[in-house]
Parts: structure tokens; C-alpha cells; sequence
């Protein structure tokens, strides 16, 4: 188990290696100049080649990378173009509202579909499956904004029960807290509800079919125990993989979302740095990215052996 | 231990205490809704250093924090704003300014003439005008903590008129200690004698900038007008939102959670017209510029007989319309200087008084030996205005004869490309779409636009030898009539050789809720004078 641990983590550096190399090459041979749009529209020509020699942009590809790699293996992983702050600290003002839609988006996402999936899977053809069903396939057919726009207009606009937009810091207050992230979070959470609600469906629709559960349903087992410890259980390794592909979505998902919802989170943050081209920001928050996501992929490997003893690392 | 139910109450109870007590810490500083402003403006304040880059919203940043030796009043005349008295000498060389009492910099430093030749000096650095006026410089004397003189080495009519003007860069006076920072270098501290203080602290990058009303602010006793005036704060803070999404912005006025958007999408101006706390005015009466640059280095339109061609071509009606729908928010512009300025004119304007006329630009076209030869048209797909333009004007241009290669991309990918000098099939370019405040154009001689001094100059790199030598005159002249003719004498020449082109002038409106007294003004948002409620 340990050598395991060991191999992914070392894996998990060269993923990240190259992800590096590949996103500098990737932006610096791509059209755009953040010294041009520092200066502005009105600068001269000449104006822009100064700043560019002043932030290093004029620098040899090599030089530049040489220099990013350095820093990013002392920890440090540069400063903001435009506003010269570090881009390290850009990101950690930026985590906890990304942190929080995608915990609550899980946790919704998680909570709603596995009930749904059970239900659907024990009722199987039943009005009640066809209907759960169906919500799954119009959650996962309706585009995220659309989805957003429609819940601020009935929630935020007509009934102003929620706040359009924005995001209050924990320390303000959960019920705050809260309140900003609900929307956001169904909005979110929809199409994950459906994703992993048919997925349990089908996973505990062949698990009911094993014979043990025909001889705990003949021994008189109450149905609750029956789906939740004796089928769910079993039926949990696909399940269990979908919530961590899921969770590595929701990575790319946050970005529609916190735009649609004014939320400054890292998924704005980076967007805002690719229109600026601001390098280093990029640079820093995909590199982060790509390790987080390939720990969620460690996380749900080795959460397959305490689900199912019978699988070994 | 065990927990008894008392117990987790409790400790609930603790927990949300402990979560809660930076809220009420906070509280204690958060100015209260009704004496907060919460702007949405055109874009995200990406600079702080107003001499650094010449982009709008740093200026509008800028004018927050700093203040001006003079602002401009509504028929755009200099008035002393941080001057208190001013004098020329007899052989109009010498500009003596005396600063007025009480200024003092958010630290508590009070604002010395060292101050203001230091901030006059980088600006002159940066700036079109500044370049124009520090380049017949003689020198920058102090002659007491108050006082400084500007000596030119020939009578310059332009020094107070430069050191007033609103369109970037902006000549805002900073602390010494910042202002010899050198101008390619982005100030790291930012400390001013405007109206707000800026509150670093309470920024989110990329999200919300925060000013706080100056506790050191002395405005003047006139009446606020444009940037003179008396700059009195009505409320305690003032939080620039940057909400990227248009709808969601139009959500959030709509509900209450924002006082003001800038630019509200003209396609949901409808949806605020039947609210009745949210009024929509135009706060910049000349309104934007829409122009294309067309490259002078490469064929077609090294000839002039080619760019005559795309002035009969363009309809501005058509492009408008395009994006902004109803014709109270635009027209077409057929002055040089923008339409609605004090140089406007109508000298040699035939040309817009037929256009369109595809038959004639057909004809000129011809006349010019185009060989037919791909013409790279810059589409920024991401900016509705200009990615209406460049379809439109694109279709117009094949109509008459041009094989257009219309190559899209976003405004950050044409900026870069629009510097590159090489031929159109190296990575070069043709045409490109952009805009400017209308009052940038008026000034013949501030805007680097226009210049016509090739390969120095902007971005298309026009070359006239007489439009540079009218330049300079109109820029000696000591009076406004002589400066009124020399523009129209600009004009009758620039659009024979044709410099650049406009595809039209706009008047987006802004949408306010219960918001009072804001100063409508070309090129800044002031929030001074403002009543909320």
C-alpha cells in the first residue's frame, strides 16, 4: 500500500511537470501581450516595448521558463503581471469561495442523487422511477446558465428570497454564507444529481438482482436495511468513481458558475487572467489544478479498498 | 467524557459565536448600505498606475484618489482645482501656480510643489500631450513649498490646458516619492489627495476595489462642475464591482444589491425601463468614438485611392444599429475631432453626405491597382461593437471589390497582432476595429491616434507631413478661434489622405438606482457630489 502511495505521488509530480511545460509553451506561443493591453489602448508602439522589456516578456522562451520553473520549485510561483501581486496569495483569496460551492455542490449533488438513485432502483419501472428519471435527463440536458438565470429570476427577482450574486466570506457568518451559495449550488449541482443518480440506479438495479438480496428479502429484512446496508454497499465502487470524476468536473464546472453568480473564485480568477493574458496567474492555478485532480484520483482509488475488502493495492 | 445534548448545544452555540465575531468586528467599520455606492463600470480594474497604461478604468481608479492641479468645466475650460492662483508672464513663457491651503496627501503629508513637478514630469513621460509640452521644456523651478513654475522655451499655449485634461493619461498629482518612479514601472504605493482613499485591504482582485471618503479632503467652495469645482463626498465608501456577466449585473441592480451599472447591455435596457427606482441616463453627452485602423505600411492601403474607397464604404447607421438597436443612442460621425467636440467642423465632408456609395469605392478601388490580394480584416469576436463592425464593414468591402480575409480572434489576440509591422500573409494585418472616448479625439495633438508621423507614430502608422506640421501649429496657437481654424484646415487634409475611419458614435446610457447629482462627464466617473436614497 505504501510503494502504491508512494508511485502515484511521484506520478503526481511529473503530471505536473508537464503540465507546466505544456501550459507556458501553450501561452507563450499563443497570440496576445499583456504589455500591449497594460498600456493600454492609447499607447504608443514604443510605449508597449518598454513595458514588455520591463516585465521580461522580451526575454529568449527558455529564460523566461527557466525562470518560472525555479521559483515554482522554491514554492513561490511569481507575481501578477498587471497588479504585482503574488500570485500564490491571488489564489488563497480566491480558495475559499471556490471550496465552498464545490463542497456544498457535493454535498447536495451527493445527497439528493443517491436517494433519488436508490428510490428509482427499487421502484424500477415504476411512475415514481420514470419521473426521478426524467428530472435526471432534463438536469443534465439544461445548460448551467440557463439553469442560473431562471433560479435568479423566481428566487433573487420575483420572490427575493436569495441574493442575485456574490459571496459572503464564512467569517461573515454561515447564515450569510449560506444564503449566497444556494442558488449557485443547485444551479451547480444539477447536472452531478443526475450524473450520479442514474448511475446508482443502474449499479443497485444489478446488485438487487444478486441472490443474497432475494435471501434477506425472503428472511423478512426490512426494506431499509436491505437497500441501504446490503445493496448500497455493493453497489457503491461505480458510484463512488462517478462522484470523483464528478468532483474533477466540478473543477471546470465552478468557472460558468461563478460567473453567472459574481463569485470570486479561482475558476473567475483564471478566466480573467487568460483575457488579460496574464501568464504567471494561469501558469499557477492550472498547475494547481492538475495536482488536485490527480489527488482526487488517488483519493477515489484507494477509497475502493475500504468499500470493497476484496480490492487490494 | 460524554456529550450530553446540553453539552453539543453549547458548544453549537460557542462555535457560531467564534464564526461570527469577525462579522461583528467588521461591522463596526462597514459604512452602512445607504452611505455605500456599489458601481458595476465598463471593466475590471486591471492597473492602478494612471501613468502606466493609458486604460479607462485605471483613470476612473485614479480619479478617485488623486486630484488634478486643474479640472475642466462644462464648456471644457481649465479651472484651478488644486491651484489656488496662476500667472503667465509677459513674454508667455513662464506659468507660475501657487497651490491652495489644506492639501494633503490619505497619509497626512501635506502636498508640496516638489510633489507636483515630479507627478508633472512622469506624466509628461507617458502622455501625448505631456510629450508635445515637455519637448519645448525649459524647466521646472520651485520656488517655495507652494510654488513651482513651468518656463518653456518658446510661448506654448497648451500647459494649463494639458494639465486640465480629462482623457488619459491624466495628469494626477502623486507624492513625490511615487511620481520618480520610473514611468515604464507601475507604482507600488498608493497614496493621493483626491476625494476617497483607496482601501487596500478591502480589494478582491478581479472582484471589488474599495474607497473610502477622505478624512483630509479639502474641496474647494464653487459648485461642482465636470472635474472643477468643489469635490464633496456624500457618501462613506464607494466599491467598484466588477460582475462580469451583463445579465447578472441587470439582476442585481433590479434587486437592490448594486446603485449603478456603467454600461448596461442595450438588449435588457428594457427590462429596467418599467422599474421605477432605476433611471437610465446618458452620463457622456459626446458619447464613443468607433474608428478602423487601416495599415499604411502594406498594399491596398498604401494608396490613398484604396482608403478613399473604405470612407465611401462604411455605413454607420447600418453598423450602429447593429449593435445598439435604437437610434437615440448613436450617429454617424463625419468630423475628424468627433462630433459634439469644440474642434468638430465640417470641412471636406462630402464624402459622408453620399456614403454608402459601394459604386464609388468600387471605382476607387480600381483606380488604386489592387491586385486583389487577401486583405486581413482583425475581428475581436469577444467585443460586441467591434465583431459587428468588422462583419459588416468586411461584407461592404468584398461588395466593392476587396478579398477580404476576415480573421477572428479575441481583443487580447488583436492588440498583440495589430503591432506587428510585417506584410498581412507574415502575421501582419490590414484593418482593425477599436474605439475611444469622443473627447479624446477633440484634441488634434494629445491623442496618439493622430499622428500621422509613420512608423513612430500609432498603430497603422499614417504618414502626412503637412497633417504633422498643422499639428504643431494648432498646438502654438494662443487663441481658440485660431485653434478652431487651424482643425478645420486638419480636417480638409485628413480626409483626403484618409488617416483612419469611423464606423460611428455612441451613447450608451447608465443605469441608476436612487442614485442623485452624479456629474455626467466624458472619460471619468465622479463619484463626488452623488446622494444616495
Amino acid at each position: 500500500m505504501l510503494s502504491y502511495l508512494a508511485q502515484r505521488l511521484v506520478s503526481t509530480i511529473l503530471v505536473m511537470t508537464l503540465v507546466g511545460i505544456f501550459v507556458f509553451l501553450l501561452l507563450h506561443l499563443s497570440a496576445g501581450d499583456p504589455a500591449a493591453i497594460i498600456a493600454g489602448d492609447y499607447a504608443t508602439p514604443q510605449q508597449i516595448v518598454a513595458i514588455r522589456q520591463r516585465l521580461g516578456l522580451d526575454d529568449p522562451l527558455l529564460v523566461q521558463f527557466g525562470r518560472w520553473a525555479l521559483r515554482v520549485i522554491q514554492g513561490d510561483l511569481g507575481v501578477s503581471i498587471f497588479s504585482s501581486t503574488p500570485v500564490s496569495a491571488l489564489i488563497l483569496q480566491r480558495l475559499e469561495p471556490t471550496l465552498s460551492l464545490a463542497l456544498l455542490t457535493m454535498l447536495f449533488a451527493v445527497t439528493i442523487a443517491v436517494t433519488f438513485g436508490v428510490l428509482a432502483a427499487w421502484k424500477a419501472g415504476r411512475p415514481i422511477d420514470r419521473l426521478l428519471m426524467g428530472f435526471s435527463v432534463l438536469g443534465f440536458s439544461m445548460p448551467t446558465f440557463v439553469v442560473g438565470y431562471g433560479l435568479i429570476y423566481i428566487f433573487a427577482i420575483e420572490l427575493r428570497w436569495l441574493p442575485v450574486q456574490g459571496y459572503r466570506a464564512l467569517a461573515d457568518g454561515i447564515g450569510p454564507w449560506f444564503l449566497h451559495l444556494v442558488l449557485p449550488t443547485v444551479t451547480l449541482g444539477l447536472a452531478y444529481v443526475a450524473l450520479i443518480a442514474r448511475m446508482t440506479r443502474a449499479s443497485m438495479q444489478e446488485v438487487l438482482e444478486e441472490d443474497y438480496i432475494r435471501t434477506a428479502n425472503a428472511k423478512g429484512v426490512p426494506a431499509r436495511t436491505m437497500l441501504m446496508k446490503h445493496a448500497l454497499k455493493n453497489a457503491g465502487v461505480p458510484i463512488i468513481t462517478v462522484i470523483g470524476i464528478g468532483v474533477a468536473l466540478l473543477i471546470g464546472g465552478v468557472v460558468i458558475t461563478e460567473t453567472v453568480f459574481n463569485i470570486p473564485g479561482v475558476g473567475r480568477l483564471v478566466v480573467d487572467a487568460i483575457s488579460k493574458r496574464d501568464y504567471p496567474i494561469i501558469q499557477g492555478v492550472i498547475l494547481i489544478f492538475s495536482g488536485v485532480y490527480v489527488l482526487i484520483n488517488l483519493a477515489v482509488d484507494l477509497s475502493y479498498s475500504l468499500i470493497d475488502p476484496r480490492i487490494r493495492h | 467524557m460524554t456529550t450530553t445534548r446540553r453539552r453539543f448545544v453549547q458548544g453549537g452555540l460557542a462555535t457560531g459565536a467564534l464564526v461570527a465575531a469577525p462579522a461583528t468586528i467588521r461591522a463596526q467599520t462597514t459604512p452602512p448600505v445607504e452611505r455605500t455606492i456599489r458601481a458595476v463600470l465598463h471593466g475590471d480594474l486591471r492597473v492602478f498606475d494612471p501613468i502606466w497604461t493609458t486604460a479607462n478604468m485605471t483613470s476612473y481608479h485614479a480619479g478617485m484618489v488623486y486630484d488634478m492641479l486643474f479640472g475642466v468645466n462644462d464648456k471644457y475650460e481649465p479651472q484651478p482645482q488644486m491651484v489656488s492662483k496662476w500667472s503667465l508672464s509677459d513674454d508667455r513663457k513662464t506659468y507660475t501656480f501657487e497651490l491652495r491651503d489644506g492639501l494633503r496627501f490619505s497619509d497626512g503629508t501635506p502636498v508640496t510643489a516638489k510633489d507636483c513637478v515630479a507627478s508633472i514630469r512622469r506624466w509628461g513621460a507617458r502622455d501625448g500631450g505631456g510629450q508635445h509640452m515637455m519637448a519645448r521644456l525649459a524647466d521646472t523651478p520651485v520656488k517655495d513649498d507652494k510654488t513651482f513654475q513651468i518656463v518653456m522655451k518658446e510661448p506654448y499655449g497648451l500647459v494649463v490646458e494639458w494639465l486640465a485634461k480629462a482623457a488619459t493619461n491624466v495628469c494626477y498629482i502623486m507624492r513625490e516619492k511615487e511620481a520618480q518612479t520610473d514611468p515604464n514601472q507601475q507604482i507600488s504605493t498608493i497614496i493621493g489627495s483626491g476625494p476617497f482613499v483607496f482601501n487596500e485591504g478591502a480589494v478582491v482582485q478581479g472582484q471589488r476595489y474599495v474607497y473610502d471618503k477622505n478624512p483630509n479632503y479639502v474641496p474647494r467652495s464653487e459648485p461642482a462642475v465636470m472635474t472643477s469645482g468643489g469635490k464633496v463626498v456624500n457618501v462613506d465608501r464607494v466599491v467598484f464591482e466588477n460582475i462580469a456577466d451583463e445579465a447578472t449585473a441587470i439582476a442585481a441592480i433590479r434587486a437592490g444589491e448594486i446603485d449603478m451599472i456603467e454600461y448596461p447591455n442595450v438588449d435588457l435596457l428594457d427590462t429596467l425601463a418599467g422599474e421605477k427606482d432605476i433611471k437610465l441616463e446618458v452620463l457622456n453627452k459626446q458619447g464613443q468614438l468607433g474608428w478602423a485602423r487601416v495599415n499604411w505600411l502594406h498594399p491596398p492601403f498604401n494608396n490613398v485611392k484604396a482608403r478613399q474607397a473604405m470612407l465611401h464604404l462604411i455605413h454607420p447607421t447600418e453598423v450602429m444599429k447593429a449593435t445598439f438597436g435604437d437610434e437615440k443612442y448613436f450617429r454617424g460621425c463625419s468630423s475628424l475631432f468627433g462630433m459634439g467636440t469644440p474642434m468638430e467642423n465640417d470641412a471636406n465632408i462630402d464624402w459622408f453626405k453620399t456614403a454608402p456609395n459601394i459604386e464609388k469605392a468600387k471605382q476607387l478601388l480600381k483606380e488604386s491597382g489592387y491586385d486583389g490580394r487577401p486583405v486581413v480584416v482583425l475581428q475581436a469576436t469577444n467585443i460586441a461593437y467591434m465583431n459587428n463592425a468588422a462583419n459588416l464593414i468586411a461584407q461592404w468591402m468584398r461588395q466593392a471589390g476587396f478579398n477580404v480575409s476576415l480573421q477572428a480572434s479575441d481583443w487580447g489576440a488583436v492588440v498583440t497582432r495589430r503591432a506587428v509591422k510585417a506584410a498581412p500573409d507574415q502575421g501582419g494585418w490590414n484593418v482593425f476595429f477599436t474605439s475611444g472616448s469622443v473627447n479624446a479625439f477633440g484634441n488634434p495633438v494629445s491623442l496618439s491616434g493622430h499622428a500621422a508621423n509613420g512608423e513612430k507614430g500609432w498603430f497603422g502608422w499614417p504618414s502626412n507631413e503637412l497633417h504633422e506640421q498643422l499639428r504643431d501649429k494648432w498646438a502654438g496657437a494662443q487663441t481658440d478661434a485660431e485653434r478652431k481654424q487651424i482643425a478645420r484646415e486638419i480636417q480638409q487634409n485628413a480626409w483626403d489622405f484618409v488617416p483612419h475611419l469611423y464606423y460611428g458614435q455612441w451613447f450608451q446610457p447608465a443605469a441608476l438606482r436612487k442614485l442623485t447629482g452624479l456629474i455626467g462627464m466624458p472619460e471619468l466617473i465622479p463619484f463626488w457630489n452623488v446622494k444616495k436614497g
